[in-house]
């Protein structure tokens, strides 16, 4: 059976054209329901998915047995409900799911996964091709009408079909809709139908489920009622002609994480002019939440603002506070410097909206039994929510997960419902799954399926693995790593060769050898892309086994390795360079300090040692061939917490000490990373995964240049040699840490190094570490990216063979993709582990004072590094019930003069640091200046924190 | 204002299925094996294959003794001695023509294998051959007879035969040259009051019966007198039957078309084409054959 | 705005089709009596005319002539009102001179030419209406054609193409799973003796997967196969019944 579908498109051109699709019609698809003997006998037998006895929760409202079948709004809204265990044997419609692809990707995700899975009993009826179920536009329908009635008339079909069943009890159909137009024909129809709603309502066991039900009301319906506080969105078609024409500007909205009033619009495109547009004020943004796609029309130039340097959280409870808002509006707006006036706009619509579940805590309503309430999401660029939940009082203190609804025009917050309880807040447990979440870490316990794909225990070395790879077990290798790890990627080996020249080898773990492409293991670990390393935990991108184990080159067992050979002179000028599978046999795990003391000690002349000393000699040598050419050394201050063995809370913080041990692993690494990168991208220019650290626009250094200059400095930012040579010369004899903060700051000025296919690109630089290629090939047990190069490698020599996601650019690119997300994703989640670490560190200690170094003045604030800490705090001159002091900030300086007292970039203060544990949400750091004293106003009232969601520091120095 | 006819699309009959007898031939289509059997000799429209004999068209397969052949349903004409053809002139070479008949390759007519204007058997000369195109020249239509096949199949043709030479005025019809029955005479005076000649290439030609045989034939002049509108029409419908007996696959020989002419008379000679028409006389005409047979 | 998804995690494509299902193919011989051979086909919304003259004696030039086969000269055109938009192509325009020569290499490995030294066989295919396979489409049609205008050939020829999306090799694609960009492999298969007339992939295929595709595409043109023969059948059927002798 062929019918055609005939409709009208229009091209780029902006010509209509008439496009006739095909579209065919079957016998075969089969209802999927147990019960029924006549379907699935076609060619291609489907197992039935819908049980016979459908044995779902128990309904006052339909105690009969039932399939549900829900509309394509129920299943966006309703995700969270009915992913449910209680909700069983479902059917969705092809429709339900073709409209869900094409309005929200996340939630099409989610109902695929969970078709997938059989305990669910959900089942997919392919309705659009069904000989029965389908139904041709009628003419004047609309296609939502059409796709109403499409889902009618399956469950009219189902009705009849189920009839026939030999079955003592004939199975009901229940559509789910909450369109009431839809229902009453539904019903007018002699279909059974429910709303949402009625149905959860009904299911007498689960009565909790009701919190879970998105809040989607009419629009129109209480729109009488309240204020109306924003402008409408114009509907998508409106948009794309705007953008089209250039009248607005599609970007991603970025709110801003220190001020809730203030965001920036990216501009898509290659646009040089008005690529980010700031956007001020609660109407200006018109609920635009972080990272939605929105259309953005710009102001008259006189409207234009300026990034505001205030720091303003959202602290309101009640919704009739707007006149606070206009009067924080009128904040952002006071001294104005005219030449800081960027491109301003409006949103004027919403592309695409990007909400996910959010975790956060419940800011209980004041008034008692209210159902209404507040949650305030860990991320303070999430607006806040409103819920609807019976059980406030339970959730009370409790990190839970969120998810967005919709957000009515007269609604100062979005609507949203509750979707999962994490446990008790400030528990160490509960805090590390909200920052995992929060940064999208996938890291629950890798499933069976996966670690089928592990070799089985007791795992050496066959006969075949020695046939195909060098025997390098006699060679005097060892590791150098910090203390206490146990994923030992790579180990090193130096020796004089007979014609006096040195040979030096790196031999990285050969996990490409465990993790065969395309199976759940290596699919796993793509997913995941990296090792998590926070403070007290571990997230393993691979299992155990081979991460500490089978992979790790542990001293004294042999264990396979890729090696990097290189012949060298004493000048360590490479004469050779040589990539060989492996076997070795490491002779030591030393530690860095370790290392450090064999070459230091003199009485030491073992194989180890003068195989170290011959590295470091190596290493020193190539590092400073590596500076002359212009490479960065940066700075940033790491931490690092002594944790106490039973109790695990941190006892001790202390920022990392860097050994020459250090460097001397680093060098070689990097040498192995450069080597391997020109062996890949000669093989194959057009799939080769590489890596590249972007130079960084000049205007980045703006902030580094002008504090160095209020220094006496100059900083030259047109090269990076440029900026090396200053930054080694910018010292100053009376302040030591000078050069560290500079250093700090230049970090920050940097891009982000990124994975990149070689096909797709053709800058290949590394800036910072001047190089013009690079790549990651050392660390295969940590990174995912290392292991697509291993395997491009191993193809490169012959070691292995080649497989077609690994030819193909485009595949390749989405890992890359993938690939850097996860590494942005998986330093954050590291930042604020170390955050959390901090505060809980502190909570013990008390209130200390420590001496501090002003890194960034802000109009209100002042950003203060502890140099003992490396713990990062505001401070902030201003305070709700107090006085406020007189402020004048000046830009050009920078510099913030706060009563009689200007603080400069760099200057020396004195702070307290204190566990501020009033809102346990955000737990801060508060820190109050001691030192020099504001005249009349006292000490510690200038407060304010550091919180549980570290930022990305970079964020910070963006203009 | 002119009324204009209008076809919508219907669904095509089968003609085939009014038919009752059954088709007791061994039918096969290219790549098809007719036999495995080595004993049997390859014949047209097959090839070996594997010590098969594999057919290479799609049609009957025909048995003489050892031979084996498949027929195809229409081809292009082939050429054996003693066929009348109906030609046209396609280039004058040297003592030679070239004929276009419907066959895989040109025909050739040489100047030595035709009678000369006035009937006189005797050498050519140069002038002759200098004097060829005034004779006959390029788009000529002759009516000829097959004298040789050469070895690539081409055909010579010869017209040493008053009955042969340059058509005048007439009308030609193409037509596939496996619907032109064998028969004795291929030249026919039809008691309607025309003449035709079934070539066996396929090429039709009709025109007006001449008053007197022997002037007409054989010779150079064309006759340029206007034919009376009464043979013409006689002519216009007899082209009409012939193409309708082709659109329903009937064998053309005289008997058949003239049945058809008869057959069609109740129609006007313009709807003679449409197909409904055409369906209706030929079956009339096959039904007459049949009681003719039978 | 998501991409279209070409194959459903049920295993149906945009049009409803399975991975290895073709599309409605109706086809006649026959379609015109001036030429030798003619015939029209259509695979689903793909309409495809071709015509078949000769063997006949050399056109143009006579130089050209093989003198121990014959020469078959193709010609493929697609008509202006053939895609959604429509388009002027003025004669050499390079697809269909690339398609050109497809044809001809295709069809000079199936007739039988030596039997027709210094003819020339000319295939003329037009595309009335583009939905993808128009290669495909083409040489179908054009077998019918010279099967209807006698000329002896191996075996049929019947082609199709083939994809692979998301790990599943899908038969004779249309246009808009031809539009997706995916790799793409048109195949011309003498279906009885399995020899292949032609191969040609449009675009970067590992070769783990391309006899996965090639396989598919062969049984699809063995699934074309089954329903020209049936065309051819049935028309040499109702003819030999017509004449009737």
């Amino acid at each position: 059976m062929l019918t055609s579908r005939t409709f009208l498109k229009r091209t780029r051109a902006g010509s209509v054209m008439k496009v006739v699709r095909e579209h065919y019609l079957r016998e075969d698809i089969a209802c999927g329901a147990a019960a029924c003997e006549r379907c699935g006998e076609g060619e291609q037998p489907c197992e039935p998915r819908l049980e016979a006895q459908p044995s779902g929760a128990a309904s006052s409202l339909c105690p009969a047995p039932h399939y549900l079948l829900p509309d394509t709004n129920v299943l966006l809204h309703q995700i969270d409900i009915l992913e449910d265990p209680v909700i069983t044997n479902v059917i969705v419609l092809q429709t339900v799911l073709q409209e869900v692809r094409k309005r929200s990707a996340p939630v099409y995700k989610r109902i695929r996964d969970v078709i997938a899975k059989p305990e669910k009993h959900f089942y997919s009826f392919t309705n659009e091709h069904h000989r029965q179920t389908y139904i041709e536009q009628e003419q004047g329908e609309t296609s939502n009408d059409r796709n109403d009635r499409a889902i009618r008339m399956a469950v009219k079909w189902y009705d009849e079909h189920l009839k026939k069943l030999n079955n003592e009890e004939t199975i009901q159909v229940i559509l789910l809709t909450n369109d009431r137009s839809n229902k009453e024909k539904a019903v007018e129809e002699g279909l059974t139908a429910y709303t949402c709603e009625e149905y959860i309502k009904s299911l007498i066991a689960n009565p909790d489920l009701v919190d879970r039900l998105a809040s989607v009301s009419d629009e129109g319906k209480d729109i009488e009622s309240g204020r109306i506080i924003f402008s409408e969105h114009l509907p998508l078609s409106k948009l794309q002609q705007g953008i089209k024409s250039g009248v607005y500007l599609q970007g991603t909205f970025r709110a801003n994480r220190e001020n809730y009033l203030e965001a920036t619009v990216w501009v898509h495109g290659d646009a040089e002019e008005n690529k980010e547009i700031i956007i001020q004020g609660l109407k200006n943004l018109n609920r635009a939440v972080h990272e939605d796609i929105v259309a953005v029309e710009l102001l008259a130039k006189d409207e234009w603002v300026a990034p505001s340097s205030v720091v303003l959280q959202d602290e309101g409870q009640n919704e009739d506070d707007d006149e606070n808002e206009e009067e924080k509006e009128n904040i952002l707006k006071s001294s104005i410097n005219k030449n800081m006036l960027r491109p301003s706009g409006r949103v004027v619509g919403i592309i695409k909206r990007n909400w996910r579940p959010f975790c956060g805590m419940l800011s209980k309503s004041h008034i008692k039994e209210a159902r209404r309430h507040l949650f305030t999401p860990a991320d303070r660029r999430i607006p806040r929510i409103r819920i609807e939940t019976r059980q406030a009082s339970t959730l009370e203190g409790q990190r839970i997960i969120v998810a967005i609804d919709g957000w009515p025009r007269n609604s100062r917050y979005p609507n949203g419902h509750f979707v999962k309880n994490l446990g008790t807040a400030g528990d160490k447990e509960t805090e590390t799954e909200v920052l995992l979440l929060e940064h999208d870490v996938p890291h629950q316990p890798f499933s069976q399926a996966v670690l089928n794909f592990l070799p089985k225990m007791p795992w050496s070395i066959t006969e075949e693995d020695m046939k195909v790879r060098e025997d390098l077990r006699y060679l005097c290798v060892c590791s150098v790593d910090p203390p206490g790890c146990t994923d030992i990627d790579d180990a090193l080996h130096c020796r004089e060769l007979e014609n006096g020249n040195l040979e030096a080898g790196v031999h990285i773990a050969d996990v490409s050898h465990f993790i065969r492409p395309g199976n759940a293991l290596d699919q796993e670990s793509a997913k995941r892309g990296t090792t998590v390393y926070l403070c007290e935990k571990r997230i393993d991108m691979v299992p155990e086994l081979l991460s500490s184990n089978l992979c790790s080159l542990r001293s004294n067992v042999d264990r396979l390795a890729f090696s990097c050979i290189w012949e060298m002179n004493h000048n360590a000028e490479i004469l050779k360079t040589r990539f060989t599978k492996s076997v070795i046999n490491s002779k030591a795990s030393l530690t860095y300090a370790e290392a450090q003391m064999r070459i230091d000690s003199a009485s030491m002349k073992d194989n180890i040692t003068t195989s170290l000393r011959g590295l470091n000699k190596l290493a020193k040598l190539l590092k400073k061939r590596r500076i002359d050419n212009g490479a960065l050394t940066l700075s940033s201050p790491e931490v690092r917490f002594h944790i106490d063995s039973e109790t695990h809370d941190p006892i001790d913080l202390q920022t990392k000490e860097l050994k020459e041990t250090n460097s001397m692993v680093e060098e070689f690494m990097l040498l192995a990373n450069i080597s391997v990168a020109k062996k890949i991208h000669e093989e194959f220019s057009e799939h080769a995964l590489l890596r590249k650290h972007p130079a960084p626009p000049p205007s980045n250094y703006d902030i580094l240049v002008k504090a160095a200059r209020s220094k006496n400095l100059e900083i030259k930012t047109d090269s990076a040699k440029a900026l090396a040579d200053t930054l080694d010369k910018a010292e100053s004899p009376d302040f030591p840490y000078l050069n560290t903060l500079l250093r700090i700051l230049a970090t920050r000025c940097m891009m982000q190094a990124v994975y990149f296919c070689s096909g797709m690109d053709n800058d290949f630089h590394h800036y910072g570490l001047a190089s013009p290629i690079y790549t990651h090939f050392t660390s295969p047990i940590r990174r995912y990216a290392d292991i697509i190069v291993h395997r491009l490698l191993a193809v490169a020599i012959g070691a292995d063979g080649t497989y077609p996601e690994l030819t193909d650019k485009h595949k390749l690119a989405d890992l890359c993709k993938n690939l850097n997300y996860r590494h942005k994703m998986a330093q954050y989640a590291q930042r604020a582990s170390v955050a959390f670490h901090t505060q809980l560190f502190f909570k013990n200690k008390g209130v200390v004072n420590e001496e501090a170094y002003i890194l960034f003045v802000r109009k209100n604030a002042i950003v203060v590094l502890i140099p003992k800490y490396g713990l990062e705090g505001t401070v902030f001159f201003e305070e709700k019930d107090k006085p406020k002091p007189k402020l004048s900030y000046n830009d050009e300086v920078p510099s913030l003069t706060v009563e009689k007292t200007t603080f400069y970039v760099f200057d020396k203060v004195k702070v307290n640091i204190v566990l501020d544990a009033s809102n346990i949400q955000h737990q801060k750091i508060r820190m109050g200046l001691l030192e020099p004293k504001i005249l009349e106003s006292g000490v510690p009232n200038q407060t304010t924190e550091l919180s549980t969601n570290n930022e990305p520091a970079k964020k910070k120095t963006k203009k | 204002m002119a009324a204009m006819e209008l076809r919508l699309p219907v669904p095509r009959k089968v003609v085939s299925q009014g038919l009752a007898r059954g088709s007791d031939k061994h039918l096969v289509a290219p790549g098809d094996t007719i036999t495995t059997d080595t004993g049997y000799m390859r014949g047209h429209g097959t090839y070996m294959g594997d010590e098969k004999l594999v057919a290479s068209v799609a049609g009957a397969v025909e048995r003489v003794n050892k031979l084996i052949c498949v027929k195809a349903l229409k081809t292009r004409y082939n050429g054996e001695v003693g066929d009348i053809v109906v030609g046209r002139i396609t280039e004058v070479q040297q003592k030679r023509w070239k004929v276009e008949t419907n066959a895989r390759l040109d025909s050739v007519l040489l100047l030595s294998s035709m009678n000369l204007p006035g009937g006189e058997l005797r050498r050519r000369s140069a002038e002759d051959e200098l004097a060829m195109r005034d004779y006959l020249q390029e788009g000529d239509l002759i009516s000829a007879e097959v004298q040789a096949v050469f070895s690539d199949g081409a055909v010579s043709l010869h017209t040493r035969s008053l009955k042969y030479g340059k058509l005048g005025q007439g009308v030609l019809v193409q037509v596939s040259p496996s619907l032109v029955k064998r028969q004795k005479t291929h030249f026919h005076d039809l008691p309607c009051g025309a003449s035709v000649i079934l070539g066996n290439n396929g090429f039709i030609w009709i025109y007006p019966t001449p008053e007197q045989k022997d002037e007409e034939a054989g010779g150079f002049v064309t006759n340029l007198e206007p034919v009376p509108l009464h043979d013409r029409e006689v002519i216009s419908r007899l082209r009409n039957c012939i193409l309708a007996l082709v659109a329903q696959k009937l064998m053309l020989y005289d008997t058949s078309i003239l049945y058809c002419y008869e057959a069609s008379l109740p129609h006007q000679i313009k709807d003679i084409l449409k197909p409904e028409v055409m369906q209706e006389i030929v079956l009339e005409t096959r039904h007459r054959l049949l009681e003719l047979e039978g | 705005m998501a991409g279209l998804e070409l194959l459903s995690d049920e295993g149906y494509r945009v049009d409803g089709r399975r991975a290895g299902e073709l599309r409605k193919v109706r086809a006649r011989m026959g379609v015109f009596a001036q030429a030798d051979g003619s015939a029209y086909i259509e695979q689903g919304n793909t309409k495809v005319l071709a015509v078949v003259y000769g063997p006949h004696e050399m056109r143009g030039s006579r130089s050209k002539a093989l003198h121990d086969r014959a020469l078959v000269n193709c010609q493929y055109s697609m008509a202006t009102f053939s895609t959604g938009e429509r388009k002027r192509r003025p004669h050499g325009d390079r697809k269909s001179s690339e398609m050109t020569l497809h044809l001809k290499q295709t069809f000079e490995a199936a007739i039988l030419t030596q039997l027709y030294p210094r003819s020339q066989i000319d295939i003329y295919v037009q595309v009335l209406q583009a939905d993808g396979g128009n290669y495909c489409a083409s040489v179908n049609a054009a077998t019918l054609a010279t099967i209807d205008a006698g000329i002896p050939m191996r075996d049929y020829v019947c082609a199709s193409s083939a994809g692979f999306i998301e790990d599943t090799p899908l038969a004779d694609l249309n246009y808009v799973e031809e539009a997706a960009g995916g790799p793409q492999v048109a195949l011309a298969l003498l279906p009885k003796s399995d020899q292949i007339a032609l191969l040609e992939m449009n675009s970067r295929l590992h070769e783990d997967h391309l006899d996965q595709v090639i396989e598919a595409a062969i049984k699809a043109c063995k699934d074309i196969y089954t329903v020209l023969d049936q065309v051819v059948r049935e028309h040499v059927h109702e003819v030999t019944t017509l004449l009737g002798e």
